[in-house]
């Protein structure tokens, strides 16, 4: 009798000891002396620091145009579909609490992983920082017009320069907004010449909620054109924004909100057929009843 | 015993199923992915000429401060042999970096 109480004391002991030494060990190690990573490679990162890794490399792509550079950086991430993770990031960092650069960034490059490099389309980007996008357009922020042209290659590290941009104050506060044409320092030739307007079409489609302004730009050939800027202007404002911004709707593609009661005037940067007079009319949809319709510009190359 | 049971362990730890990272942060990185990562700062600061936001990217990096960082990127790029023009790059980082104040405004 007393050497089985005995043994039931022992095994307590045991588990008793033991108890106290995981709790020892946990101490230990979390408290006393933490693990430290060190020398990590950026696949281990959590996942909102891959976003912002990726995002970064999407900025570095924009500067760079390299995009040998980029899938190299992003493949240390390995994430699967380096294409699918990056547009699927700029979809959803397209909320309006994301730098607007880096979500520029991240359809741009999402654009030329699925199409190839994008010259064009980065040699707008690059050559207008920050582009407005309010609607407001009162502010006296110089506008940073350039038109340089900028070689890209395929090497490592390329060897771009630009010039000296030129700054000059935005006039928007006349009563009537009137197409100037923006001084440029050195011609940008455009092959295939000027854009010109193919059609302009009036849309009342009941998925669109909004009076869109949509714009499809292609090349004599056909194909579309990414990386156009085009310039909506109106009573007191103006927009600058660029075709291949939402690849998944074509990389010729733009759209841009019309506001009711506003006239807006638009044109292609690039030179081109204006196209004045477009506001936000309402149309009667079959079985959507009365909705905003939308415009519909197409643009090509003769 | 004992000595074989540890063996055992570490073959297992080191061999069959090796400690795997997740969820780290950039601080953690290697020299090298550091300074590659520093390298992507200064390209896209070269266009943004913004370097509040330079800031807040290498500010994941850890809390050195930022001119630091880059001198020791320099350094690695230096030891790995990056390309001189990303050298120039990462100089004209550091040189706005001296430059910077908080709120101060942008060095064109």
């Amino acid at each position: 009798m007393r050497n089985r109480d005995a043994d039931d004391r022992g095994s307590w002991y045991l588990l008793t000891g033991l108890v106290i030494g995981v709790i020892l060990g946990i101490v230990y190690a979390w408290v006393l002396w933490p693990i430290e990573y060190i020398n990590t490679a950026p696949a281990s990162l959590r996942p909102d620091f891959k976003a912002q890794y990726r995002a970064l490399a999407a900025s570095a792509y924009l500067a760079s145009g390299n995009l040998e550079r980029a899938k190299t950086r992003l493949e240390v991430l390995k994430d699967g579909d380096m294409t699918l993770q990056v547009s699927g990031q700029a979809a959803a960092w397209m909320d309006g609490t994301h730098p607007e650069s880096e979500v520029r960034g991240l359809n741009l490059l999402a654009a030329a992983l699925q199409q190839g490099p994008l010259p064009t389309l980065l040699q707008a980007i690059q050559t207008t920082p920050s582009p407005t996008s309010t609607q407001t357009g009162l502010s006296s922020t110089p506008v940073i017009i350039l038109t340089s042209s900028i070689d890209f290659t395929a090497t490592p590290t390329p060897t771009a320069t630009r010039e000296t941009p030129t700054v000059q104050p935005k006039i928007s506060l006349t009563p009537a907004p009137t197409i100037t044409p923006l001084p440029t320092r050195t011609p940008t030739p455009t092959p295939g010449g000027a854009f010109v307007l193919q059609k302009q079409e009036f849309i009342c489609n009941p998925n669109l909620t909004l009076p869109y302004l949509q714009i499809e730009v292609m090349d004599a050939g056909g194909a579309p054109v990414p990386g156009v800027e085009i310039i909506v202007l109106w009573d007191g404002g103006e927009d600058h924004f660029f075709t291949g911004l939402k690849p998944d709707l074509g990389l010729g593609y733009a759209d841009f909100v019309m506001s009711q009661g506003v006239t807006y005037n638009l044109r292609l940067a690039e030179g081109g057929t204006p196209v004045s007079g477009i506001t936000a009319t309402e149309c009667e949809a079959p079985g959507a009843g009365r909705i905003w319709g939308s415009w519909y510009l197409s643009f090509s190359q003769p | 015993m004992i000595g074989i049971g540890a063996a055992i362990g570490l073959v297992y730890g080191w061999f069959i199923n090796p400690v795997e990272y997740v969820n780290t942060a950039p601080n953690s990185l290697r020299k090298d992915y550091k300074a590659d990562y520093i390298l992507m700062v200064a390209e896209a600061y070269k266009v943004e000429q913004n370097l509040d936001i330079a800031i807040r990217r290498l500010a994941l990096l850890g809390e050195e401060a930022p001119i630091d960082m880059v001198s020791q990127a320099m350094a690695t790029a230096v030891e790995y042999q990056y390309d001189p023009t990303d050298l120039v790059l990462m100089q004209t980082l550091a040189d706005g970096l001296r430059t910077w104040y908080p709120g101060s405004p942008e060095v064109p």
